[in-house]
């Protein structure tokens, strides 16, 4: 399957300014592997030590949470996956 | 009832569609309790006093610093070493001097959350930590009142209105998940969007104008000038509102 991953552009100097990047699986975690394999720096912000999400992210399929299967989740093609940055500033 | 000063000084927004003097006596009568007077506190509290609410309650334990002052507007450079309240409260009444300014100096704990909040009709979530932003979700679906939830970080911002019962709070969404509190990169216009977003969605509330932003976690990329929408669905899980019967409403 092909989905397209967008992020927001604080991470666009890990994917040479692209902040939507095509990739390739079976599962959300899955694709999130293949862009790790595209973008190793990116990975590894996402993606802790056992290829599970990092806690400071969360994902959306479409505009939708699927929480607390995230990385299991199944796509299709053309689903957009959202990654999103974990923020607390104010 | 409004003054004539008032009716006067607000006439501009009197004028909205639907909003009328009706909605303006409201905003009157409201007590909204703003949690940290800083960057996104400082826009929020700003817009809030200027659209005549009547009593703002800010609550903030930190002194002014130097590097405050790209964000956080409320305070200015004769105001370094200050408490922020202070510094907040005297702005705030020469802005508006028709209102009520009300300071907590105090840091807001689990043992003290409760009582700082007293009768305020609602929270605005302005901090800059998770663990502080969960205790004022807990605090508001406990008194059954609303939270204007705002975050920040570099150029990107996001907000989420949690109306209890009614609406997945902040817990359903981050799923009681954090983070270290840690020097955050910010520039000053990121919380001025998002306090301003707060300060609007406090102002629908209050009114019971348009359509509050529930159920969707609105994220804004400064870099991207992007605005993106998520849904966030309630969490019947979830440990400080799955328990709340949906509806329930003060």
């Amino acid at each position: 399957m092909s989905v397209d991953i967008e992020f927001s552009s604080i991470f666009a100097k890990y994917t040479n300014n692209q902040t939507d990047i095509k990739s390739q699986g079976k599962t959300v975690g899955e694709c999130l592997r293949d862009l790790s394999r595209q973008y190793p720096e990116f990975g590894q912000l996402i993606l802790d030590k056992s290829g599970d999400l990092s806690p400071s992210f969360d994902i959306f399929i479409n505009g939708e949470s699927v929480y607390p299967d995230t990385m299991t989740h199944a796509v299709k093609d053309g689903d957009k996956i959202n990654i999103v940055l974990l923020i607390h500033g104010g | 009832m409004l003054s004539k000063k008032e009716l006067e000084r607000y006439d501009r927004q009197i004028m909205i569609p639907g909003f009328g003097a009706e909605g303006q006596a409201k905003l009157k009568k409201a007590r909204v309790f703003i949690a940290g007077a800083g960057g996104l506190g400082s826009p929020a509290a700003i817009y809030l006093a200027a659209a005549g609410i009547g009593t703002l309650r800010i609550a903030d334990h930190d002194t002014v610093e130097l590097s405050n002052l790209n964000r956080q507007v409320l305070h200015w450079e004769k105001d370094i070493g200050g408490e922020k309240v202070a510094s907040a409260a005297a702005k705030l009444k020469k802005l508006n001097p028709g209102i009520r300014i009300e300071t907590i100096g105090e840091t807001i704990t689990e043992a003290n959350a409760t009582i700082l909040v007293g009768d305020a009709d609602l929270i605005v979530d302005a901090m800059d930590n998770l663990p502080t932003r969960y205790l004022l979700n807990r605090t508001a679906i406990k008194k059954n009142i609303p939270f204007f939830h705002g975050a920040v970080y570099g150029f990107e911002g996001r907000a989420m209105t949690v109306i209890p019962g009614r609406s997945a709070c902040l817990t359903c969404l981050y799923h009681g998940a954090s983070v270290p509190k840690e020097k955050f990169p910010v520039i000053g216009v990121t919380p001025a969007v998002i306090g301003c977003i707060q300060a609007t969605e406090v102002i629908k509330y209050i009114t019971g104008l348009g359509e509050l932003l529930t159920g969707r976690l609105l994220n804004y990329d400064g870099l991207a000038m992007k605005f993106t929408e998520f849904s966030v669905k309630r969490d019947p899980g979830c440990a400080d509102c799955g328990k709340l019967r949906e509806g329930k409403k003060k």
